[in-house]
């Protein structure tokens, strides 16, 4: 279970996130929207280890994230979350397998002949199991991000945090991500999501972020304030 | 640390221009500073021993040969100038002065003897206090008539290969000798100079087309002084050319003198030319470095969103740079010995006959400062910068690495 308690961020003297308080139970699916500088990225960062917050806490599994040393709260980034960006993040002199298996290196460890073989049926999941060692170059945007997906997943981390990732995808390839995303918290992770695709509100619970502050979706609301797709 | 030298290696695959850049840069201002720092060296040194190596105080010559007798001295330029015999008894009167001797200079050198200039020296191995305690170890036997002393680099400037070769005959103005020993390298005109009996270089000028007029016996080219204990060479110097008519005179110390001011400004001039390298090689590195982190900060976020902490980002980028500087570092040392190697005929050239190569000790310990001077380089130059991006969190540094 993610707790989310009275976060709050100021940026350049902007306030962010203003008194955040959510509770994102297990296994769920969670979709965070809203405006355009509404604060989504930056809760979702600050839920993911990866933007200290002013003041408040992230609870993951009893763990006060931010009371956790570099070191720790590195190691739990590694083993616990999985993320997945809207820009490429693939290193481009890896082939995919190896991409897949970077967080592993990067935990400092030595992939072993299993972690290989878990990175290929991650690869075989996404449908890129013909491609393991192709180059990013030589593959589309949409199967970046599926690769960039069996990558998020290969420490089996418990969530899945993933921002805009279908942002820059064509209709049907943003269809396939999302059906991706959606097998995998039916696997059981969680996954919180900074999406503007409403089409896939479907999936799970819903929250708008509109000036640091955070609600249950509404979306006559939101439709009224001309949300941004 | 094999996943970060794994990682380090696709760096430089995928940043092959900018790692060569960055190599190149150092390679050369290693090698520059190694050349600066071997060669001015070598420069001193000749200068420091120019003085030792000589064995006389004080030289006498005859007064319009001075600058003929320096240059001679110092880089063993064939020459010939002759005063009366006499002179060495007139010197010797001179207080202050505790032993002399004599050589005659003969201008052999302009046949076809020989690859480069060789300059032969007429002494007399009874008196002589110059050459002779150089090689009375080696020398068993009193040296006969057709037997010569040579400089270090004489077989080589004779027969172009630089060996070793006691008992190996050589022909000078016609005649046939037989090297009886060769002396130790001294960085002066002695090491281009062939040493033979005084009788001998007297009858050499005999039916000579060289010496149309010979040299005679009461003719002597220098007188060579050793003064007295507590005696100071300048005055004894000064007394002699007051003393003896027609003669100048210039000590040991005002050779060196010469030999250093011929020098120092080349001494000058490359450990200028190797610190400003050395300058712009740190600067440019530093800069490349800084810059490659900063390029890099939004991958570095990522791979701290993925789960490495700032110790593993921080070790990664000083990996990098260390290896870059290190490898550029031994390469560009490499590339200096390869130069002074190479380019061995060409520097004595440039510099003269007068540089003695430092001990391989020096070079040794050159290259290891310079290596390790390349390598502290690296590690600052990557690790400043690291500490600076790694203050940032993780999506900071992402969303900065992004704009």
């Amino acid at each position: 279970m993610v707790h989310v308690s009275e976060v709050s961020k100021i940026y350049k003297g902007h306030v962010v996130l203003n008194n955040i308080d959510l509770t994102i139970e297990d296994k769920s699916f969670v979709i965070l929207t809203g405006r355009s500088g509404g604060g989504k990225t930056t809760l979702l960062s600050v839920i993911g280890g990866l933007t200290k917050p002013d003041k408040g806490s992230v609870i993951i599994d009893d763990v006060d994230i931010w009371q956790l040393s570099e070191p720790a709260l590195a190691e739990l980034r590694n083993r616990k979350l999985g993320f997945v960006f809207q820009f490429p993040s693939l290193l481009p002199t890896l082939n995919l397998l190896d991409n897949v298996l970077l967080p592993i290196a990067l935990g400092g460890r030595t992939p072993c002949i299993e972690d290989k073989e878990y990175a290929e049926s991650l690869l075989e999941m996404v449908n890129l199991s013909d491609t393991l060692h192709l180059y990013p170059s030589q593959i589309s945007g949409g199967q970046q991000r599926r690769v960039a997906i069996a990558r998020s997943l290969i420490n089996h981390p418990s969530i899945i945090l993933t921002d805009e990732p279908t942002g820059d995808l064509d209709e049907r390839t943003e269809a396939e991500i999302m059906h991706l995303f959606h097998t995998v918290n039916e696997d059981g992770k969680t996954v919180i999501m900074v999406t503007h695709a409403l089409d896939y509100l479907k999936y799970g619970q819903a929250f708008t972020l509109k000036n640091g502050r955070i609600s249950s979706y509404d979306a006559q609301e939101v439709s009224a304030n001309s949300v941004s797709l | 640390m094999r996943h970060i030298l794994f990682l380090v290696k696709q760096h430089f695959k995928r940043k092959k221009f900018r790692t060569c850049v960055l190599l190149c840069s150092i390679i050369v201002a290693c090698a520059t500073l190694f050349l600066a720092l071997v060669l001015s060296r070598g420069i001193q040194s000749t200068i420091a021993t120019t003085q030792e190596r000589l064995g006389a105080d004080i030289v006498v010559v005859p007064r319009d040969a001075r600058i003929e007798a320096q240059a001679a001295l110092i880089s063993g330029d064939p020459t010939s100038f002759y005063m009366p015999a006499s002179i060495e008894e007139k010197v010797g009167n001179v207080p202050g002065v505790q032993q002399t001797c004599t050589q005659v200079y003969l201008r052999s050198l302009d046949s076809p003897c020989c690859i480069a200039p060789i300059a032969m020296v007429g002494f007399d191995p009874a008196k002589d206090f110059t050459i002779v305690p150089w090689v009375l170890k080696q020398l068993r036997n009193p040296l006969r008539e057709n037997m010569i002393i040579i400089g270090a680099k004489v077989i080589s400037a004779v027969v172009g290969t630089p060996t070793k070769a006691i008992g190996q005959r050589l022909n000078f103005m016609g005649k046939p000798f037989t090297v009886a020993t060769i002396l130790e390298p001294t960085g002066l005109g002695a090491d281009y100079t062939v040493f033979l009996p005084m009788d001998t270089a007297y009858r050499l000028t005999q039916n000579t087309p060289l010496y149309p007029t010979p040299v005679k016996k009461d003719q002597i080219s220098t007188v060579l002084v050793k003064v007295a204990k507590g005696a100071n060479p300048e005055t004894v110097a000064q007394d002699i050319q007051r003393t003896v008519p027609d003669v100048a005179t210039f000590t040991v110390s005002q050779l060196a003198k010469s030999v250093g001011q011929h020098l120092q400004s080349l001494v000058h001039a490359l450990m200028i030319a190797g610190s400003v390298f050395c300058v712009l090689a740190i600067l440019l590195s530093g800069t490349l470095f800084s810059l490659s982190v900063r390029q890099r900060m939004r991958e570095f976020g990522l791979f701290r969103a993925m789960g490495a902490n700032r110790g593993f980002i921080s070790r990664l980028i000083v990996l990098e740079s260390a290896i870059i500087a290190g490898l550029g570092g031994l390469a560009g040392v490499g590339a200096g010995i390869g130069i002074t190697w190479l380019c061995e005929d060409a520097i004595l050239e440039t510099i003269g006959n007068l540089y003695t190569w430092p001990s391989n000790a020096y070079f040794a310990i050159v290259g290891a400062v310079i290596v390790a001077t390349s390598l502290a380089t690296g590690i600052l130059g990557g690790g400043i910068p690291a500490r600076r991006i790694l203050k940032y969190d993780p999506y900071e540094a992402i969303r900065q690495g992004n704009t």
